[in-house]
């Protein structure tokens, strides 16, 4: 068996050398198909017009670069597959994933191959912490999430604060991080409701004889809404604040454009509300070719990505994966980021805020707040 | 004292529901001791064919809102009947003579087998109501909130569960019932059709079922396939805990349990609001193993 894995590697060293003199192959692990295809689609429509406007400047390296897609279905099991069919084409590096877990599913593999990975939608703390050499991502962190969601409450000037999730990891862990980071306020209020209920009234009395001056919900938003519009059916009026899985146009159906007006949420900014002239000029060339602006902001940080690895390999010269993780952590820097400056620490994650707070307005729109 | 009211009042809203739910179980469980697990995915129907009759027959529009909710209410109860008809032939009928436990999976299955169509044609994401066809206000009791929606809700299941509780006690078809439910070879001897006695219990159980599905879309205004399982499992605590095969047991049950777990959300921990309510029940079939009302009188032999 062991024979047979060294032969297996070598030929696979072979092939990545003699690759090397084809196109420069960039990886794409995305949920194609599955609950999150339309985000996973919007990915690959990002890459696949990035990478042509790359070609049509002339490539990379003297080649041209050629984006590979491999579908994870947004499930880890198939992400691990995905992976491992990556691995074996000769990709020097990969894009992806979305969700946290799915890219845990793909982060040893790529590590143990060394390829480097950049992933674009997973926000779990661990992801980073784990020391991989390969590992970077173009997407906040939860504990970002947490700050700016305490920097907001604070900055609302509210004395009682409540705080409610739904025992999910990341709504938990939400929660937790923004108990521990509000300072001089009291947290009247800490405890999780069920999701998949329908009357969370017995949660919205409680809550109110708790009197907060504000309530941060850091759940998902089919929850969100029917605590809006059933807080409104009890003419209770305190400001609502949300986490990032609230930043859904259904939130504003189920809970109605009355009782959603004035909801806050915090969120990555929305692809229309990008600040630089670069990301204006491309959702509009996205729109030309698609019809309609990206939706998704992961799919813009899935471009971002591969901006960031064609812009490391054009700057060194190189496909060799320690050359290139070695320059993202030190020394790179890009300014002209489809979702603005883009720069790494030492454990791979994005540096910089990220996090805006929107408000709802009257029509059940979404509003970036200054 | 004004919290403990208005959670009062809460938990008997959701508990109107879960009683009418629980009817179902309960009418299935009295003639045929089976459980009908399929009796959650018909409720998830009956609040899908309320979104769509609304949505595509307008009766909103045309007819005003009460009386276009009445007119819906109608039609879906009539879809749910037939619906609850064709269950009965396709999945329990062949069964009738096999042992209790094959019409049980037979259920299981039929719930695994709904669930599924109703995501197939609707999909899987949530679905919304149209939003305020029925008032939207609140009226205050006593500094307690009640929305009107809720009132009506609960007014209309009290008043559903009384005509059937004198269907059931004051007409030949309810009478025949009950001597299904006691002995149905007895009853077959007296010359009940006892598949017709089955076949009625399986158009009025449904038919409730379906009327709670969509008043649950109109209270909260969101749906999705899977919400059967949820109101199902709490429907069929209700009528355990009233006492199973037991009518008057099925409507007390499921307003307590309403009750129970609004007042346990607010007194005890939100999370553990399922929790609680499940371990009331178990107290009280340790201590009443027949459930509040289940006292049955020993039939005589």
């Amino acid at each position: 068996m062991k024979r047979i894995a060294l032969f297996a590697v070598g030929l696979l060293l072979v092939a990545s050398t003699a690759m090397a003199a084809g196109p420069v192959k960039i990886g794409l692990m995305a949920p194609l198909t599955g609950p999150w295809a339309s985000e996973g689609q919007e990915m690959k429509q990002v890459l696949d017009l990035l990478s042509a406007d790359l070609n049509a400047k002339g490539g990379l390296l003297g080649q041209k670069v050629e984006v590979i897609a491999e579908d994870d279905g947004g499930d880890p099991k198939t992400a691990a597959l995905a992976a491992q069919r990556l691995t074996t084409k000769g990709v020097a590096a990969v894009i992806g994933t979305y969700g946290s877990s799915v890219t845990e599913a793909s982060q040893n593999i790529y590590n143990e191959s060394k390829i480097i990975q950049i992933a674009n939608g997973s926000t779990a703390v661990r992801l980073s912490e784990k020391g991989l050499k390969y590992f970077f991502r173009t997407c906040p962190r939860d504990d970002e999430q947490g700050r700016v969601a305490a920097q907001t409450i604070q900055k609302m000037k509210a004395k009682n604060v409540a705080i409610l999730h739904d025992n999910t990891t990341y709504a938990k862990g939400l929660a937790a991080e923004a108990k521990a980071l509000l300072k001089g306020v009291n947290i009247v209020f800490f405890d999780a409701l069920t999701p998949g209920e329908r009357d969370y009234t017995a949660i919205l009395t409680k809550l109110k004889a708790a009197k907060p001056d504000v309530v941060f919900f850091t759940g998902y938003y089919p929850e969100a809404g029917l605590l809006l519009r059933q807080k409104m059916q009890m003419k209770w009026n305190v400001p609502f604040i949300g986490g990032d899985a609230q930043n859904n146009p259904d939130l504003i159906k189920i809970a109605g454009k009355e009782a959603a007006s004035g909801f806050y949420f915090l969120s990555t900014p929305l692809p229309k509300d990008l600040p630089t002239k670069e990301s204006k000029a491309f959702v509009d060339t996205y729109k030309k070719k698609y019809r309609n602006a990206p939706s998704s902001i992961y799919a813009l940080l899935a471009g971002d990505g591969f901006r960031v690895i064609t812009a490391a390999i054009k700057e060194k010269k190189s496909v060799d994966p320690d050359v290139l993780a070695a320059f993202l952590k030190k020394g790179f820097k890009d300014d002209r980021g489809l979702t603005g400056r883009i720069a790494f620490n030492a454990k791979g994650d994005r540096v910089g805020e990220l996090y805006r707070v929107y408000k709802v307005d009257a029509k059940g729109n979404f509003i970036l707040q200054k | 004292m004004e919290e403990f009211f208005q959670q009062f009042a809460n938990g008997l809203a959701v508990g109107g529901i879960y009683a009418l739910i629980a009817l179902g179980y309960t009418m299935v469980y009295g003639v045929l001791k089976l459980i009908n697990f399929a009796h959650g995915d018909l409720f998830t129907i009956g609040a899908y064919l309320g979104l769509t009759v609304l949505a595509a027959l307008g009766l909103t529009e045309f007819y005003g809102a009460v009386i276009g909710v009445l007119l819906v209410a109608i039609m879906i109860m009539g879809m749910l009947a037939a619906i609850g008809a064709v269950l009965d032939r396709a999945a329990y009928r062949p069964l009738r003579e096999s042992p209790r436990l094959s019409a049980v999976v037979s259920a299981l299955g039929a719930s695994i087998f709904l669930q599924n169509l109703v995501m197939l044609v609707y999909g899987a994401r949530f679905q919304v109501y149209p939003l305020d066809i029925l008032p939207s206000t609140a009226v205050s009791l006593f500094q307690v909130d009640i929305p009107v929606v809720k009132i009506i809700v609960l007014a209309a299941s009290i008043l559903l569960m009384a005509v059937l509780y004198l269907f059931v006690q004051r007409t030949r078809i309810g009478t025949a019932i009950r001597a299904a439910a006691i002995d149905q070879g007895a009853a077959r001897l007296m010359g009940i059709d006892v598949n017709r006695v089955i076949l009625i219990v399986f158009l009025i159980g449904p038919a409730l079922g379906g009327v709670a599905g969509l008043m649950v879309g109109l209270l909260y205004g969101q749906i999705n396939f899977t919400m059967g399982w949820t109101y199902g499992l709490k429907a069929f605590t209700a009528a355990i805990l009233g006492g199973i095969g037991n009518i008057p047991g099925a409507m007390v049950g499921g307003l307590l349990l309403g009750v129970i777990e609004a007042l346990g959300a607010a007194y005890i921990s939100i999370a553990w609001k399922d929790a609680i309510a499940f371990c009331v029940l178990i107290a009280i079939l340790i201590v009443r193993p027949t459930g509040l009302l289940g006292e049955r009188v020993a039939e005589k032999i």
